[in-house]
């Protein structure tokens, strides 16, 4: 594992929002249990888009080759080690969803964050986490018409959930001022100094 | 043997590689057969309360109950004829549908059973030491991690903090409806505030001399021993019996992601 490029500052950010979001995932984790006992294996997929947010919040603020698929582990492991039954398996399941995303930003070569990119990087996890899901939950026993609604549901849940509701979430912390040294705060002040 | 003792990272190996050779099991007697054994590994040498082991299982045997039904409910087609167990209003349970539900509600309770198993006895602080010390995880990363985690309970407190301050100065806009506006009245305050900590905790273990040299020591060394490797054959050998004893009792079918 080479950290080139990241300064400490970078990684107990980046941890720090993990730490964040794990606590919110694991929220989420609750409402998915009781939303799959109404809803059934549905239940999970409506919010599906939440578990990636991390990855789209981390790589936006920080601009950084690794930046996605690092936050996502570290939030799955902090998910561990608050304690959760999903267990340490959750660690690889972070791993496959960051890396949906990390594949996204790396095929813009970490040049474009608009929001195409970042919706695009939701969606990215959500087929990477299905493709994974379909094998460790066992989707092949369900029927060929509700593992495609799944899916379906899955995407527009990624595409939103992370990618849009990420990229307000980072640009309302830019705009507080907290995040002025990072790349997202540099950006923002070339725009704002440009001349119109 | 006492699990807590247990190296975290050899411990965490055996539980993932259990969950990994169970994926290929697709009859009930299988994953049955490991939620019995690790239920009673836990029992025995984990020194876990029942009360809390029950009360983070019960979630689990909710979303396994409700996967069976919907496994019942909407099979594949291309499934054998098989004969009919029971009809329910207009749909028809056959023995083949119920063994299925059966082996993938099962799956995912050994599943959880493994983990609480690793969750309930492993200290995080000896995890990442662990993670350092035998997997070569970057200290930078690993003491970034726990810093990272040291603000967990601050944030409950912080938390307090923003609801009373909010209260305090109320302007008119005590609870809103909208729950955008109150995400962003709670989370962003929340985040910021934890970014401004991790920059100046960063800059605190920087300015301490903190570095990224692979030649650290350890005040505290975790060490593995032969405890760790019989509780890996333990474990391994569990799964394995349990896919012997399936075998022996006529169930052959592997799951291989069938189509």
């Amino acid at each position: 594992m080479k950290l080139s490029g990241w300064k400490l500052r970078d990684i107990v950010v980046m941890s720090s929002l993990s730490v964040v979001f794990a606590v919110v995932y694991l929220l989420f984790l609750q409402i998915g249990v009781v939303l799959t006992g109404f809803m059934g294996p549905m239940g999970y997929e409506v919010l599906f888009g939440i578990w990636f947010i991390v990855s789209i919040i981390a790589a936006y603020i920080l601009r950084k080759p690794g930046a996605a698929l690092l936050s996502e582990v570290v939030a799955g492991a902090v998910e561990v080690l608050i304690g959760n039954a999903v267990g340490p398996i959750l660690i690889l399941s972070a791993f496959v969803q960051g890396l949906g995303a990390e594949a996204v930003f790396a095929a813009t070569r970490y040049r474009s964050y608009s929001v195409r990119t970042l919706m695009l990087a939701g969606i990215g996890s959500a087929v990477f986490s299905f493709v994974w899901g379909y094998f460790r939950s066992g989707f092949a026993a369900l029927s060929w018409d509700l593992v495609l609604a799944m899916f379906v549901v899955r995407l527009v849940s990624g595409a939103l959930l992370a990618g849009l509701l990420g990229r307000w979430i980072a640009d309302s912390l830019a705009r507080t001022g907290v995040l002025r040294s990072f790349p997202i705060g540099k950006e923002r002040r070339a725009r704002h100094d440009a001349p119109a | 043997m006492d699990l807590r003792e247990l190296n975290p990272a050899v411990k965490g190996l055996a539980v993932i590689l259990c969950v990994l050779l169970l994926s290929f099991a697709l009859n009930p007697v299988t994953p049955l057969l490991t939620l019995a054994a690790t239920v009673i590994v836990t029992w025995s040498f984990g020194r876990v309360s029942w009360g809390r082991w029950l009360l983070l299982f019960a979630p689990f045997l909710l979303a396994a109950c409700s996967y069976m039904a919907a496994t019942v409910l909407f099979p594949r087609e291309s499934m054998a004829p098989s004969p009919v167990l029971l009809q329910l209003g207009g749909f028809e349970v056959t023995r083949a549908a119920a063994e299925l539900a059966a082996s993938l509600g099962l799956r995912v309770l050994a599943f959880s059973a493994l983990s609480l198993l690793f969750i309930l006895t492993t200290d995080p602080t000896r995890l990442m030491l662990s993670l350092m010390q035998q997997c070569r995880m970057p200290p930078k990363l690993a003491y970034g991690i726990l810093a990272g985690y040291q603000f967990l309970p601050l944030m409950q407190e912080e938390f307090r903090i923003l609801r009373t301050a909010q209260r305090v100065r109320d302007g008119g806009f005590r609870r809103s409806r909208n729950p955008l506006l109150q995400l962003h009245r709670t989370a962003i305050p929340l985040l910021a505030g934890a970014i401004r900590k991790a920059e100046r905790v960063s800059a605190a273990m920087v300015s301490k001399g903190f570095t990224d040299s692979p030649y650290r020591t350890f005040y505290k060394r975790v060490r593995v021993t032969a405890a760790d490797w019989l509780f890996l054959a333990l474990m391994v050998g569990i799964v394995l019996l349990s896919y012997l004893a399936a075998w022996r009792l006529g169930y052959t079918r592997l799951y291989n992601g069938e189509l």
